[in-house]
């Protein structure tokens, strides 16, 4: 019984939850009803996860039973009532798609990792490059030192944005790179040349991943650094410039785009995805899984 | 509701944890002048230990949480980890408790060991046991029977009481219940793998390496009729095999990365020795025993990269496992620098592609602590698996210092 469905994408990320509700239609996408984002903030991940999930049902007027699919993805364990889990990489693949139909790459920027994906019409997974341990150029690391600075994570962009580029901190290594705007700080630099010096220094970084896993095209950004404008100019300048220089030829033309959705697509992704594989559960007579949700406490 | 499995589990992972073999000195305190005897990956016929009335003791490694400081100055780089972790364990007094250790063939690295192991530790018994690879009765059997003769011989020489058909034959009912429990136990694992994971099968099964086979048989049947109470609900993951951890055995938490990637593991090799004969143990009206045991290890041994295979067969009883398991796919999971494994990996890839039943492997050592880009890579070969189907080709995961 291919159809309608609606599903629900909880995207359990280090720093924050996401939850999408979508309804879809198999082989023609889906339209979002609701979504929810909660900060975790010290609080405990269940209760965060089930007070944002709550808040999605609540917005889009549904309740457990009416769902066909709950996906979890990021933090398996978090979400204790899912049908199933899609792995981060391929919902962030999907949930690009949704928000830029064009796109062929994903550059997910998460508060830990970053990743660089590129993927086929489908959303399907071709190839993908991930930062290594290190927490330098990750949300985590830019949240620590817009607090240093005392500036409010809100405003990061913006000051950025207004600032000269002065000089860029370490890509490599988050302490040295705090050690570098300590020393910024101690020359009498600005907060905005500050957070510019970093921004561009993750732009590079994240630059990089995206040629090294060979994106081309339109790249949606997404994750919770989609929302930072001063980072975004960043990656948006430095690939004008690798466009203009001497390796314009070897390189494929790249246009990064972000959404206002763009920290929803893990969860947008999942639940999509959840939708579909619904949809292939049905179809092999696998009733039991894809009742699932529905046995959901 | 609380899990009832769970104290039971805590009680098997304590077991599995303790190496310095806790379990193993209460026994022999409780079986004064009884011989406890360790056994490397990957078969030992352990009912023929148990009929010398010793407790035979399955040792695999220090696994991760032991530093190696004495065993790596006894390899080099290229070797496995198992025999290091060993041979630390041995030189730092954890495996005390035991009064021998046999080796049974498994690659030429085990088979050093053997060799170190007598000098190092002259006063304790070293076997090696030198499995058949020629499967007929009159050659391997005759052989196998003579190596099995010659170890009972050797403990009852140690202290052990010797071998009589009696004691032997009672021993082989014992294993032949926990063998049928640890199928009962696979069974619910591969029809409900949401009521019992792959890590708590694991640890089920690996609590029985330092316990005789009766008491490993009570432990898992009080598992069993835990996990039945249990209220589970399915999950949509995937269904893997996992191949090419039959002797040095991943990390805990790699299992567990793994399941957390999206993979129900219905069929494994994990302390393949527990497992190794398919079906009872079953002596024929008059058989001598040692015969039967030896029967059944020429006529229904599994197939590891530890057994000789004719050529064309290679791979053939691995896409039988998959069919028979309904499993989507398989991961290859050996240990690093492990000859066997790796030897054999792309012959039983090739009779994957053969059978259309995609594939994914990786390496790890069993003090592996990262585990970051094999979550990767099993999470981009589940979803490929679960959306795409065998044609979806798994992505190998890459990571970047970018």
């Amino acid at each position: 019984m291919s159809g309608t469905s609606v599903t629900a994408g909880i995207d359990c990320g280090s720093s924050a939850i996401k939850v999408a509700i979508a309804r879809s239609h198999v082989g023609e996408g889906g339209e979002l009803l609701a979504t929810s984002v909660q900060r975790i903030r010290r609080r405990n991940v269940h209760d965060v996860a089930r007070a944002a999930f709550g808040e999605a049902c609540a917005a889009a007027g549904v309740g457990l039973p009416d769902f066909a699919y709950v996906a979890s993805t990021g933090d398996a364990d978090v979400i204790d009532f899912a049908t199933g889990h899609f792995y981060g990489m391929t919902t962030h693949a999907r949930g690009a798609l949704h928000l830029f139909p064009a796109a062929r790459g994903a550059l997910d920027m998460g508060a830990l990792h970053a990743r660089a994906i590129k993927m086929d019409e489908r959303g399907k997974v071709l190839g993908h490059r991930m930062t290594s341990q290190c927490a330098s150029g990750s949300g985590q690391f830019l949240e620590n030192i817009a607090r240093y600075l005392g500036v409010p994570l809100e405003d990061v962009g913006a000051l950025s944005m207004q600032a000269k580029p002065v000089e860029e901190v370490s890509s490599i290594c988050a302490v040295l790179a705090e050690t570098d705007v300590i020393n910024m700080v101690s020359r009498g630099m600005t907060a905005g040349e500050i957070l510019k010096g970093i921004h561009l220094s993750i732009a590079g970084r994240l630059v990089r991943l995206l040629r090294s896993a060979g994106a081309e095209g339109v790249v949606t950004l997404t994750g919770g650094l989609a929302a930072d404008v001063g980072l975004i100019a960043c990656i948006r300048e430095l690939v004008a410039k690798e466009l203009a220089g001497p390796k314009k030829k070897k390189l494929a033309p790249i246009e990064v785009c972000a959404h206002e959705h763009s920290i929803l697509a893990g969860a947008i992704g999942a639940a999509l995805l959840g939708a579909y594989r619904h949809d292939q559960l049905l179809k092999r007579g696998k009733l039991a899984l894809a009742a699932g949700a529905a046995l959901a406490p | 509701m609380t899990d009832p499995a769970a104290p039971i589990f805590e009680r098997a992972r304590a077991l599995v944890d303790d190496y310095t073999l806790g379990a193993v000195k209460a026994w022999k305190a409780a079986h004064p002048g009884a011989l406890a005897v360790g056994h490397m990956p990957v078969y030992t016929p352990r009912p023929l230990i148990e009929a010398t009335g010793s407790l035979p003791v399955a040792v695999f490694g220090g696994g991760d949480s032991l530093d190696i400081i004495r065993g790596d100055s006894y390899f080099q780089s290229y070797i496995c980890h198992i025999p290091r972790s060993t041979v630390e364990l041995g030189l730092g007094g954890h495996l005390d408790a035991l009064d021998g250790m046999v080796f049974p063939s498994i690659c030429d690295v085990i088979r050093n060991l053997g060799g170190m192991w007598k000098m190092l530790f002259p006063q304790k018994y070293v076997a090696y046991l030198d499995l058949p690879q020629n499967f007929d009765k009159d050659v391997g059997g005759r052989f196998y029977t003579s190596e099995l003769r010659r170890i009972a011989r050797e403990l009852a020489g140690r202290g052990a009481r010797t071998l009589d058909a009696d004691a032997l034959l009672g021993a082989i009912a014992r294993e032949n219940e926990r063998r049928v429990t640890l199928e009962q136990l696979d069974a619910v694992r591969r029809a409900e793998p949401w009521r019992l994971r792959a890590t708590e099968a694991y640890v089920a099964v690996r609590a029985g390496s330092v316990m005789p086979a009766e008491e490993h048989t009570r432990l898992l049947r009080e598992i069993l009729a835990a996990v039945k109470l249990r209220t589970a609900r399915p999950v949509d993951n995937v269904r893997v095999v996992l191949v090419g951890s039959f002797c040095e055995q991943p990390p805990f938490e790699l299992i567990r990365a793994l399941e957390k990637a999206g993979c129900d593991i219905v069929e494994d090799d994990f302390q393949l020795g527990m497992r190794m004969i398919d079906g009872p143990i079953e002596p024929c009206a008059g058989e001598d025993p040692v015969e039967a045991l030896s029967r059944a290890f020429l006529e229904r041994g599994r197939a590891s990269a530890s057994r000789y295979i004719d050529r064309n067969e290679k791979g053939a009883d691995l896409v039988a496992r998959v069919h028979a398991c309904a499993a989507d796919g398989v991961i290859f999971a050996a240990a690093s620098f492990c000859d066997p494994a790796l030897l054999d990996q792309p012959m039983l890839e090739a009779a994957l592609e053969r059978a259309g039943i995609p594939h994914t492997s990786f390496k790890f050592a069993e003090n592996t602590g990262q585990f970051q880009v094999i979550r990767e890579q099993a999470g981009a070969f589940s979803d490929a698996v679960k959306l795409w189907g065998p044609a979806g080709a798994p992505v190998a995961a890459q990571e970047a210092s970018v």
